[in-house]
């Protein structure tokens, strides 16, 4: 077989009779939960501090894009353990082939590896900057608010990019009934925000910003039920072999992981905790945030493994 | 733009009101009775009881599947838990477990009662406390596999079934307690 | 006759799944309630301080019984499809022994450690972590325990059964003994809590 796998959809891994596992869920996880915290520190960047003497806002620190860094990394990791053909990955970035979901993302992640860097040249960790004092340098331009909104603007388009590519992969890639839906990309773009709402929420030092990252969570989450119940009702609408795959998840094998795991764990009680702690009736804890997490992981297993159990017909 | 500033501050949500210590347990013939309508619940919508050393023997019957899955279906205790093509975890008890996490967290929020802590007696070191914690863990998982069940699937739900053998056990269990309290009665009072 | 549902095919096996987590809530739910998430509150039971455990236990076990009987005897419930764990009387004789001294070393049993661990004791999670070494020991032990297993097997049996007395006389007497038992716990928590007192003071 010819390396051309990588650029053209026709030898597309699932042609080729090649199961995805975890790696592809992992990937896709950790690139919408990257996604995520760059929409997230992009809007903060964009938006500034909020009031004069307020003591800064974590969300557009550097602490974020390191942990965006590690996660994207890792991501590209995993997904570089499923390639078939370890040694022709630069060929991506020779050919720029437009049909090719693959060539798309290794261009997206050229656009958001230097959103990531510049955020923590920005604004770097102590250790950093001590050592390297051309780094204290360019942390003066953190000052400027052109660059501020600038990086701000970048930040939100690598992020959109990211989300939705990670939303489209399936889609784009797998001839499979369970993926073949419109609402796939942005259930999977707003749990990526989600995630990454979770995990700033838990990050942040600031009381205030982890109130109202919680807020925005909580709104994220309600979307995120509302998708998955269009989802569901459309593929159980559409043609048979689509209502075969919704079957999966409402009666099928894949039914009670989704349901407990996904939606029950990972999204119904992280909202009923995060709605009780807003209303001020419980104390705000990192429980719902890692529920989130959790239920985000588990819905790109449930999805990449469902889809692969789907057929447009049984043979 | 300011520099961020990394010291956790220690000013309450804006929301939130000051937050008051933990609430008393409900009276324990009222759970008592929650406990039990749950029970029958489990009794009427699937014919069987709650359940809890069931779902670690599925735990650790997979994550042993997973190092080494000949030795793990030919063993005849953690082969129980692996036959079938379902994933080991998809099993009634482990889901059922994963709600008992679940649910004591949400009562425990609304009480105010989730706190980092280690329950222990006065005068028992951390160190001591958790070293026994552990052995008593895994006294009971031995206890746990010879007599089919544990408090919960054993003493409670056979207990309501009127089950000879959960009735020898339960008074088994309480008199084993009793005659151990004594001895560790310097690490609990 | 309709219950219980899932015996008699109302929903399959992945319902049945989802409806362990609803259930499980609700088991976690009011083992937190009562309190017990907290090993000091269980193992007071044994100091006879608090004898939550014993109140709480039989008020669940006589409330589902109960509700069993009475769903039974309107012919709503097949109780014979309810799942009765068989009878093995030395083997659970010599399990619940441990089991008791496990107890009290360990603080918690396996249901109220994972409630302990949801709501932050790092020695649930301790325990949690004891029980499943402890249950791959036993694995690996398990051909030594063989003869132990299956010490008194009596098959799926009931009091009734042994005591060849009817299931409503059972039934009546252990009303009775937990009612008995409620007033003679409280009595003792009553003792107890005046003595520690005395102790006190003296």
């Amino acid at each position: 077989m010819s390396p051309s796998e990588f650029v053209s959809t026709s030898h597309h891994p699932l042609a080729d009779g090649h199961a995805w596992g975890w790696e592809i869920a992992v990937y896709l996880f950790l690139g919408g939960f990257t996604a995520g915290l760059l929409v997230l520190s992009g809007l903060a960047r964009r938006r500034g501090p909020r009031a004069t003497g307020e003591p800064g806002f974590a969300l557009a620190s550097s602490g974020l894009s390191i942990v965006g860094l590690g996660a994207i990394s890792l991501g590209m990791l995993a997904l570089f353990l499923d390639l078939a053909h370890k040694p022709f990955v630069w060929r991506l970035y020779v050919t720029m082939e437009p049909r090719s979901p693959m060539s798309w993302g290794a261009w997206i992640l050229l656009l958001v590896y230097p959103v990531l860097l510049t955020g923590i040249a920005l604004d770097p960790p102590r250790a950093l900057r001590d050592r390297v004092p051309a780094l204290a340098r360019l942390a003066r331009y953190a000052e400027d608010e052109r660059v501020r909104r600038g990086l701000g603007l970048a930040s939100i388009a690598a992020g959109l990019a990211l989300g939705v590519y990670t939303g489209i992969l399936l889609s784009a890639l797998g001839a499979r009934p369970l993926w073949s839906s419109g609402l796939l990309g942005p259930l999977f773009l707003v749990s990526g925000l989600s995630t990454g709402a979770a995990f700033a929420h838990m990050a942040s030092p600031l009381a205030e910003e982890r109130h109202r990252l919680a807020r925005l969570d909580n709104l994220l989450i309600a979307v995120e039920l509302a998708l998955i119940a269009l989802y569901l009702i459309g593929l159980a609408s559409s043609t048979e072999a689509h209502a075969e795959a919704a079957k999966l998840l409402l009666g099928g094998p894949y039914t009670a992981v989704f349901w407990v795991v996904v939606v029950g764990v990972g999204l119904v009680a992280p909202l009923a905790i995060q709605a009780l702690t807003v209303a001020g009736r419980i104390a705000p804890t990192h429980v719902a945030p890692v529920l989130v997490l959790i239920g985000g992981i588990v819905l790109r297993f449930v999805l990449v493994f469902a889809g692969q159990a789907s057929h447009w017909s049984r043979l | 733009m300011e520099r961020i500033v990394v010291t956790r501050d220690v000013m309450e949500d804006p929301a939130g009101p000051p937050p008051p210590g933990p609430r008393p347990y409900t009276n324990p013939y009222l759970a008592g009775v929650g406990l039990g309508l749950v029970l029958l619940a489990a009794f009427v919508l699937v014919g069987r009881g709650l359940g809890a050393s069931g779902a670690f023997n599925s735990l650790v019957a997979w994550l042993t599947s997973l190092v080494a899955p000949d030795y793990a279906k030919d063993n005849p205790f953690l082969g129980n838990y692996l036959n079938g093509d379902d994933h080991p975890l998809k099993a009634w008890l482990v889901f059922e477990l994963v709600g008992v996490a679940i649910g004591a967290l949400v009562s425990g929020l609304l009480a105010r009662r989730v706190v980092r802590t280690i329950e222990r007696g006065p005068r028992i070191s951390i160190a001591g406390r958790l070293a026994l914690a552990f052995l008593g863990g895994a006294l009971m998982a031995f206890g746990a596999a010879i007599a089919r069940g544990c408090t919960s699937g054993q003493a409670l739900t056979g207990g309501a079934m009127l089950n000879l053998g959960s009735w020898v056990f339960m008074l088994a269990l309480f008199a084993g307690a009793y005659a151990t309290a004594w001895f560790l009665r310097k690490e609990w009072r | 006759m309709m219950a219980p549902f899932y015996k008699l095919g109302a929903f399959g096996d992945e319902t049945a799944l989802l409806i362990a987590f609803l259930v499980g809530i609700g088991f976690g739910f009011f083992l937190e309630r009562a309190g017990f998430g907290s090993a000091r509150k269980l193992v007071a039971q044994f100091y006879l301080r608090d004898l939550a455990v014993f109140k709480v236990m039989f008020s669940a076990i006589v409330t589902a019984m109960l509700g069993l009987t009475y769903l039974a005897w309107a012919g709503y419930l097949d109780l014979s499809l309810v799942y009765l764990v068989p009878t093995f009387w030395v083997a659970q004789l010599v399990g619940g022994l441990l089991l008791g001294i496990g107890f009290v070393v360990g603080g918690y049993c396996p249901g109220t450690s994972i409630a302990a661990t949801a709501t932050g004791r790092f020695d649930g999670l301790v325990y949690v972590a004891g029980f499943a070494v402890g249950t791959l020991g036993f694995a690996i032990a398990s051909p030594l325990f063989d003869g132990l297993l299956g010490a008194g097997e009596l098959g799926p049996t009931t009091l009734p059964q042994a005591l060849g007395v009817p299931y409503g006389v059972i039934v009546f007497a252990v009303v009775v003994l937990a009612v008995a038992g409620f007033a003679g716990a409280t009595w003792i928590e009553r003792k107890m809590a005046a003595r520690d007192a005395a102790a006190v003071t003296r």
